[in-house]
Parts: structure tokens; C-alpha cells; sequence
């Protein structure tokens, strides 16, 4: 299934669209987002349920730092864009600018990943707020750990991309690929909205 | 069409499609940017009405939300009539699960 | 840039267990998934029967309370996940396609991933009863009963882990099927006429959809509470039981319906082609599906009245459990409607389908009863409880298999089951099961409860357990006839029309049985619903076809989704034993140190790179093929 298909010698205009299996990989990696909005419901209703239950430990309002949580914010929503600027890019057929905004996003997502690898050290080594303290901090890591998990998928799969893009190249084979890891991208962005409100903003507001 | 073939979908007429500009993608930039700014300013001041802060916090989420997947994510475009309607089913049912941690887990 | 043209590689074709290994045909897999899960049903019988040999005297000491607990627990869980579920999938692999004129699933790669995710979750819970027990805290596995506290073998981590396993391969197949059925239809195959049983393949696949993320969730929650000392349901640290209950049953009502609906679909098969008539109310019949699937995420607390929510919650629930009747009598009287004046033919498939209706109305009212909250604080935990959830599961959905199984078994198989046979095990099963579970309606009544190993003479309860002990019997003397039809079908030569039962009214009975690999030499065209019947009416043997002949592109085989999930099996029991105190050092440093865990995952994830990384060619079927067949 992997002829480049070529009108006139050209990559038609919106290639990851251009076959069936391209159409039907984007389409079943919506119905996936479909799925995984529940998921991450049914866990941020866990966190909702239990975010008062701190058992003696620490609280929302005394972990958390609102520059970091800020900064994260803003490394991540940038992440975003740049992917979108991946796409654009796909959509000209300019393969080198597909290229760079794509290391970019991963470079941005691991710096994304170091913030929250550096505020969950601070928490188990200094704060004794780890998975076993309370109903809260089990509620919060799982939360926050299953969409920093998210993340670092997303960064190894993107990487991934990169390097096939680098060997085959542009066609309707990697264009969906590309396509959707953009589409993954932005819905973990998504998912950080509302854990920056639900947990670390409302955290500090009691 | 048959399927487990491939087919180009592309046009037979060469003419040059527009490709979009990043204008509108960075408007959505700056717009998520501003309101992720008030949510942080609401929080960082402190003193505003607690019920007021949540839903001001809501609705900036639910706002960055909106415009993050119907621009980014195309939703607005045409052809996205099945992604919206699995997108509202999932957000439904995490929506019940909501519900419930609100009202049914303790009392 | 590059270029591949498959006409210039060699094709890879397996024969023999490669080829069963590696397949990613729908076709195969159905029959895979007919094979794995008729095996799981048979070992869910066992496990019936010896639960009811228990009970059939009171006092009796058949087996002890520690066994017992696990026999209940594995029977339910065996049955609804690793049975019936995957028999349903296989009806759905081997029908959906060709019903909409189609030559494949959308995803014939995940198609495969998710037979093997499902079976190798399968093996590992059941590796459970060799392995230091299996879980014994009921097939809901309510907290603290399935923590740490109560329960300290490894029995529920078998559960929690062999379940999320298995979980996601149904996961997978449900956004396999709704892809399938959006993009893939035929030509003229409008969404208002697609046959029935596709209908509620796509209305099923998108509740598991929604519905399965809930249990992946609660599964994790309950596992690292066991495995990383989490709290999410210890009261002392701050966590709530009733949690497990909300997120196991927002998942587990939602479940029930991914069970009926593919037997609804069957059943508006089934009755229009024996009654040489067409459906009553298609488009009630479509709309009263998507009312049941919405109804159905919204009353999952009815399973829950005695926890406390408290009398405006257990109202709210009453009366939406109850509103789903409404949709669910509107499927009843279309049934009833389109036998009427019909010429009925009793085939051994008709016989489980019209069996089913009375039989689901039964366990439908009984459901009503337990709907109404204050009734169910008497309800709740007893006999009542099993009897109602009996008759709808094995008297609708199980009845709605068989009935799938012998209406569609030449399709699959290109042989008729035996009817004489397939008569005695309609009889046989269908008395059975009333022996079984209609007296439990009493016994509820009387106030015997569930999940009890033994109970005290002189209650009331001696005669009527024994019948149903009796009846369970039956039950499985009718399913070994089953099996007995198949050993004898078997035997005899494969041959047999594109239409056995002449009066097929949808695409799949306008091909041969069984089809060739690619299904459709040419896509059909299709005016309107029951294709095949609008074709007969207007006087065509076979199908308008919609394209030319041409060469077919068909996908490659491949051992990666085997390898995928025997990573995650691994990976499986590597976290489920990583907590164990070893007394062999070696043992501990593989299992401690969660190198069985990391091992097994980099399996999967090198199974998954390599997927990426090497681009499926595929093989085409030359038209010089394709003709050669069409003259044999």
C-alpha cells in the first residue's frame, strides 16, 4: 500500500487525504480521540471526587507553584502552534520546514516533560507527597502522570516520524502519519487545558 | 471506488490550491494565550469570589477548548460532521462521569 | 521520494498455523474469534455447572467457600468478556463486511491486534486458577473486598490485568468496525439502508467506544492500589469505595447493552428471512437502537439504589432505567409485526429467535421491577437479581448467538449444521434454561442471596435449587449437542449455495459460501434496503456491480499483532508479580526490579516500530484470477 501517487508529478494537494487508508487512519484516530476524551473524563472525575483528600499531607494550595504550571503552559500551548505550522508546511509540500517545526514541537515537549519530571522530584523528595500519601496525591499523579505519559509518547512517536520522513520521505504513506501525530498533539494540549485549570488553578483557589 | 485500493482523490485539472495562511492559527494562538493569562491573573490575585473564579475558569478552559479544536484541529472545516459527532459523544459520557464525582461520592 | 510498485516483490502467503497466526482476513478472524471464544464459553459452563452442583442440596460441600467465591467470580467474568463478547465479534468479522458490500475492514492489521490482545488477556486470567487462585471478589470485584486488605493472593491482579489486556483488544475492534461501516458501504448503501445486524454492529461499536475507556480507568485505579499502595479506595487515606461502584458500573451498564444489541440485530436478521418478509419499522427499529445506546449511559446507579445516594438520585435513575423500556418494546412489537402474516419456516435458527422474543420480554419486566428503587432494597443481592440478568443475557443474548450461528454457519463455513440436531439443541437448551432460571425468580422472592455458598435446609429453597441444577444440566447436555453438530457438519464436504436458505435479503447471501478471499469480484450497487431481496423482486440472479473487474489490492499478512500481544502478556505478569517477596534471588532481580515488566513492553513497542517502519505492500489478485474463478 505504498505507491507514491503522483498527478503530473506532483504530491496531490491534501496528501495525507489522498487514499482511502489515509482518510480512514484520520477518521479511526478521531473515533480514538472520541475514546480517550472519556478516559481522561473518567479520571479527571477521580481527581474531582478526591482532590480534598489529603490525609494529613500536603495540599493542592501548598504544592503547587503557579509560575511553573505557567511556564508549562506556555512551552506546551507553543508546541501546539508550531505543530500547526507542521501541517502547513505538509499542506505546501515543503518537507525541509515539515521537518524543522516538527523537531521543534519535540524539543518544546521535552522541555514540556523536564519541567514536570523536576516539579514531581520536588514533590517525592522534599514534600513527602508521593503515590502512597494520600487519596489526593494518588488522584494527582495518576492524572497528571497518564497525560505527561501522553506526552512522552507523543515524543517518541513524532521523533519516530521525523527519521521516516528523513529515509522515505513526503508521500501518502508518511502524510497520514504526520496528520495524525499533529492531531494526538493537540488533543494532549487540550487535555492540559483543563488539568491546568481543574487541578493546579482551582488547587489554588481551595 | 473499491476498497483496500488506493485512489488519488486529487484534481485532474492541474490549478493551484490555495494553501492557508498561519494568520487565523495564530490568532487562536494569542487568543488561548489571553485567556489563559486571565485564568492564571484570577487565581494569582486572589480575593475574587471562589464561585466566581470556578466558573471564570471553566469558561476559559471550555473557550480555549472550542477554538484550539475547531481551528487547529479543523473541526469547523468541512467533512467533520462524524469527528464532531464522536467528539460530543465523548465528551457526554466523561461529562456524566463529572456529575458523579460531584454529587455521588460523598455526602 | 519514494517508490514502491507491489507487482514487483514476491508475495507473502503462509499456509498451514502460519497462516492462521499471521491472517489479518476478517474472515479468518471470525472463526478465530468463534474458536477462542466457544472454548471460553465451555469453560464458563464448567464452572456453571459445578456452581450449581454446589447448590443443589443445601449444606452441600462440593467444593469449599474459597473455591466457590472463585468459581463465581470466574464464571461471570469468563462468560460476558472472554465468551459471548468475542462470539459476537465473531458474527460481527465474519458478516459486517459482506453485508455492505465490502471487501474488508478498514483496519485489517488492528483487526488481528485485536483477536490476540483479547486472547492472550483471556489466557492470562485464566492462568489464574494454576497460579495461586484465581480472583474470587465477583465478577464486579467491588472494594475494599478486591483491595490489598481482603484480598492478598494475586487472584484479582489476574483480573485487573488479564482484563485490561483483553480490554483493549475489543477497544480496538469496536473503532475498527465504526470506521468500517462509515467509509466502507457500497455504493448506494445510504446509512437508512444498511441491514439491521449492521445497523447495531456500528451502534455497539460506538457504546464500546465510549464505554470501555471507563473500565481502562478503573482497572489502572484498582491496580495501583494493590501494586503501587495507592489510595483511590482506602477510607483511611482518604479514598471512597462507592468510587470503584460509579466507574465500574459507568462502564459495566453500558456493557450489557454492547451485548444485547448485536442479538437485536440478529433477531431483525433472522425473522424477516423466515418469515419471507421484510422488517416491520426499519426506521423505528434504527432510531429505538441509538435511544437505547444514549438511555443506556445514563442509568448506571440503578445497579447501586442500596449504597446511600440517597432518594433524588435513586429516582432519577428509576425513572430513566425504566424509560429504556419504551424503545425496547417499540424492537418487541416490530418483531411480532413482521411475523404476522409472514410464511414462517422453523428452522433451528428461527427457532432461537423466536425463542428469544418471550424469553427477553421476561427478563425485560423483571428488569422493570428492579428499576423501581424502593422495590429493589428487597431486590438487591438476591436470587431475584441472577434470575432477571439470566434470562436477559442467555435467554436474549445467548439465544440470539445460537440463532446467529445457524443462520449464518454455511456462510462462514460453506456447510449447513445438521437441523434435526440443531432442533434438540434448541429444545433441550430452551427448557433448561426456563428449569435453570425461572424458579431463581422464587428463590429471590423467598429470600435466598446471591454469592452464597451453601445455604440451611428447611427454607424453602431445596426443591427449587435442585430443579435449577437439573435444568443446568440440560443446558449443557443441549450446548454438547451443539458441538456435535459441528464435529458432524464438519465431516461433510464443503459446497454449498451462495443463498442456502433461498430467501437471503441482504449482500452477503449474493456471494459464495464460503466467499473467496477478496468477498466481491466487483462492489455491488445497491437501490435500497434488503439489496439482495431488491435484486430477486426485480428479477436478477445476482447483483447490478458497481466497477469493472479489476486487479484487487489486498493487504499482507503479518505475526506482528501475535508478537504485540505476547509483549503485553508479558508485561502483564510482570507487573502483577513485581510486589511478590522471591525466595530465588534470580526470580526476584527479573520481577522486583521490573525487568519482566520493561521486557515485555519493549516487545510491543518494538512490534509497533517495525509496523511503522515497514510499509505493508500489499499483494493484488490479478483479473486472470478472478476470471479462472468465476468458471469454476
Amino acid at each position: 500500500m505504498s505507491h507514491a501517487e503522483h498527478v503530473n508529478g506532483e504530491l496531490p494537494h491534501e496528501p495525507e487525504k489522498a487514499t482511502l487508508e489515509g482518510r480512514n487512519k484520520v477518521l479511526g484516530f478521531w473515533l480514538f480521540l472520541g475514546g480517550e476524551a472519556v478516559l481522561f473524563g473518567t479520571l479527571f472525575a477521580t481527581f474531582l471526587a478526591l482532590r480534598g483528600q489529603n490525609n494529613e499531607g500536603p495540599t493542592a494550595a501548598e504544592l503547587f507553584s503557579l509560575p511553573i504550571t505557567a511556564a508549562a503552559t506556555l512551552i506546551l500551548l507553543v508546541s501546539s502552534l508550531t505543530s500547526v505550522f507542521a501541517i502547513q508546511a505538509l499542506h505546501r509540500h515543503n518537507i525541509e520546514k515539515l521537518k524543522l517545526w516538527l523537531i521543534v514541537t519535540v524539543v518544546l515537549g521535552l522541555g514540556f516533560l523536564g519541567l514536570e519530571i523536576y516539579e514531581f522530584y520536588e514533590y517525592v523528595v522534599h514534600e513527602s507527597f508521593n503515590m502512597k500519601t494520600s487519596a489526593f496525591s494518588s488522584a494527582f499523579y495518576t492524572l497528571v502522570g497518564f497525560h505527561g505519559a501522553h506526552v512522552a509518547f507523543g515524543v517518541v512517536w513524532i521523533s519516530l516520524l521525523i527519521a521516516q520522513l528523513y529515509r522515505k520521505g513526503l508521500t501518502v504513506v508518511t502524510a497520514p502519519k504526520v496528520y495524525v501525530s499533529a492531531m494526538y498533539w493537540h488533543f494532549i494540549d487540550v487535555v492540559w487545558v483543563f488539568i491546568f485549570s481543574v487541578v493546579y488553578l482551582l488547587g489554588k483557589v481551595g | 471506488m473499491t476498497a483496500n485500493q488506493q485512489s488519488n482523490e486529487g484534481p485532474t485539472v492541474k490549478h493551484r490550491h490555495r494553501v492557508e495562511g498561519p494568520e487565523k492559527h495564530i490568532v487562536v494562538f494569542i487568543f488561548s494565550i489571553v485567556l489563559t493569562a486571565i485564568a492564571f491573573a484570577a487565581v494569582a490575585a486572589g480575593g475574587i469570589n471562589t464561585a466566581f473564579t470556578i466558573i471564570l475558569l471553566l469558561v476559559m478552559a471550555v473557550l480555549q477548548v472550542f477554538v484550539q479544536m475547531g481551528y487547529w484541529m479543523h473541526l469547523k472545516d468541512k467533512g467533520h460532521l462524524m469527528p464532531i459527532l464522536f467528539m460530543i459523544g465523548g465528551f457526554f459520557v466523561a461529562s456524566t462521569c463529572i456529575v458523579m464525582a460531584l454529587f455521588w461520592v460523598w455526602w | 521520494m519514494a517508490h514502491a510498485h507491489a507487482s514487483s516483490h514476491s508475495v507473502k502467503r503462509y499456509t498451514g498455523i502460519m497462516d492462521w497466526l499471521t491472517t489479518v482476513d476478517h474472515k479468518k478472524i471470525g472463526i478465530l474469534y468463534l474458536i477462542a471464544g466457544g472454548f471460553f464459553f465451555g469453560i464458563g459452563g464448567i464452572e456453571a455447572i459445578l456452581i450449581r452442583l454446589q447448590l443443589i442440596k443445601p449444606m452441600n460441600d462440593l467444593v469449599s467457600a474459597q473455591v466457590f467465591n472463585e468459581l463465581i467470580t470466574m464464571h461471570g467474568t469468563t462468560m460476558i468478556f472472554l465468551g459471548v463478547m468475542p462470539v459476537i465479534f465473531a458474527l460481527m468479522n465474519a458478516v459486517i463486511p459482506l453485508q455492505i458490500g465490502a471487501r474488508d475492514v478498514a483496519f485489517p492489521f488492528l483487526n488481528s491486534l485485536g483477536f490476540w490482545t483479547f486472547l492472550f488477556g483471556g489466557l492470562l486470567l485464566n492462568l489464574s486458577w494454576i497460579m495461586g487462585g484465581a480472583p474470587d471478589a465477583g465478577w464486579t470485584s467491588y472494594t475494599p473486598l478486591s483491595t490489598n486488605d481482603y484480598s492478598s493472593t494475586h487472584g484479582v491482579d489476574f483480573y485487573t490485568i488479564g482484563l485490561q489486556i483483553a480490554g483493549l483488544g475489543t477497544l480496538i475492534g469496536g473503532i475498527n468496525f465504526l470506521a468500517t461501516i462509515i467509509t466502507m458501504r457500497a455504493p448506494g448503501m445510504s446509512f437508512m439502508r444498511m441491514p439491521m445486524f449492521t445497523w447495531t454492529a456500528f451502534i455497539t461499536s460506538a457504546m464500546i467506544l465510549f464505554a470501555f475507556p471507563a473500565i481502562t480507568v478503573g482497572l489502572v485505579l484498582l491496580s495501583f492500589d494493590r501494586l503501587l499502595g495507592a489510595n483511590f479506595f482506602d477510607v483511611a487515606a482518604g479514598g471512597s469505595p462507592v468510587l470503584w461502584q460509579h466507574i465500574f458500573w459507568i462502564f459495566g451498564h453500558p456493557e450489557v447493552y454492547i451485548l444485547i444489541l448485536p442479538a437485536f440485530g440478529i433477531i431483525s436478521e433472522v425473522i424477516p428471512t423466515f418469515s419471507r418478509k421484510r422488517l416491520f419499522g426499519y426506521s423505528s427499529m434504527v432510531f429505538a437502537t441509538i435511544l437505547i445506546a444514549f438511555l443506556g449511559f445514563m442509568v448506571w446507579a440503578h445497579h447501586m439504589f442500596t449504597t446511600g445516594l440517597g432518594p433524588v438520585a435513586n429516582a432519577l435513575f428509576s425513572i430513566a432505567t425504566m424509560l429504556i423500556a419504551v424503545p425496547t418494546g417499540i424492537k418487541i412489537f416490530n418483531w411480532l409485526f413482521t411475523m404476522w402474516g409472514g410464511q414462517i419456516r422453523f428452522t433451528s435458527a428461527n427457532l432461537f429467535a423466536i425463542g428469544f422474543v418471550p424469553t427477553f420480554v421476561m427478563g425485560g419486566v423483571t428488569g422493570v421491577m428492579l428499576a423501581s428503587a424502593p422495590a429493589d432494597f428487597q431486590f438487591h443481592d438476591t436470587y431475584f437479581v441472577v434470575a432477571h440478568f439470566h434470562y436477559v443475557i442467555v435467554g436474549g443474548l445467548v439465544f440470539g448467538l445460537f440463532a446467529g450461528l445457524h443462520y449464518w454457519w454455511p456462510k462462514m463455513f460453506g456447510r449447513m449444521l445438521n437441523e434435526t440436531l440443531g432442533k434438540w439443541t434448541f429444545w433441550l437448551f430452551a427448557i433448561g434454561f426456563h428449569m435453570t432460571f425461572f424458579v431463581q425468580h422464587f428463590l429471590g422472592l423467598l429470600g435466598m442471596q446471591r454469592r452464597i455458598v451453601s445455604y440451611l435446609p428447611n427454607q424453602n429453597f431445596d426443591e427449587l435449587n435442585f430443579i435449577s441444577t437439573i435444568g443446568a444440566i440440560l443446558m449443557g447436555i443441549g450446548v454438547l449437542l451443539f458441538l456435535a453438530n459441528i464435529v458432524v457438519t464438519t465431516r461433510k464436504p464443503v459446497g454449498v449455495a451462495a443463498d442456502p436458505w433461498e430467501d437471503g435479503r441482504t449482500l452477503e447471501w449474493s456471494i459464495p459460501s464460503p466467499p473467496p478471499e477478496y468477498n466481491f469480484k466487483q462492489i455491488p450497487l445497491v437501490r435500497g434496503i434488503d439489496a439482495f431481496w431488491k435484486e430477486k423482486m426485480a428479477g436478477n440472479k445476482e447483483m447490478t456491480p458497481s466497477e469493472p473487474v479489476g486487479p484487487i489490492h489486498m493487504p499482507s499478512p503479518s505475526i506482528l499483532p501475535f508478537v504485540m500481544s505476547l509483549g503485553l502478556f508479558i508485561a502483564g505478569l510482570g507487573f502483577m508479580f513485581s510486589t511478590e517477596d522471591f525466595s530465588n534471588s534470580f526470580m526476584s532481580l527479573i520481577f522486583n526490579k521490573y525487568i519482566v515488566l520493561i521486557v515485555g513492553l519493549l516487545i510491543t513497542f518494538a512490534a509497533m516500530i517495525a509496523r511503522s517502519l515497514y510499509d505493508d505492500h500489499g499483494y493484488h489478485i490479478e483479473v486472470e484470477e478472478l476470471e479462472g474463478e468465476g468458471k469454476a
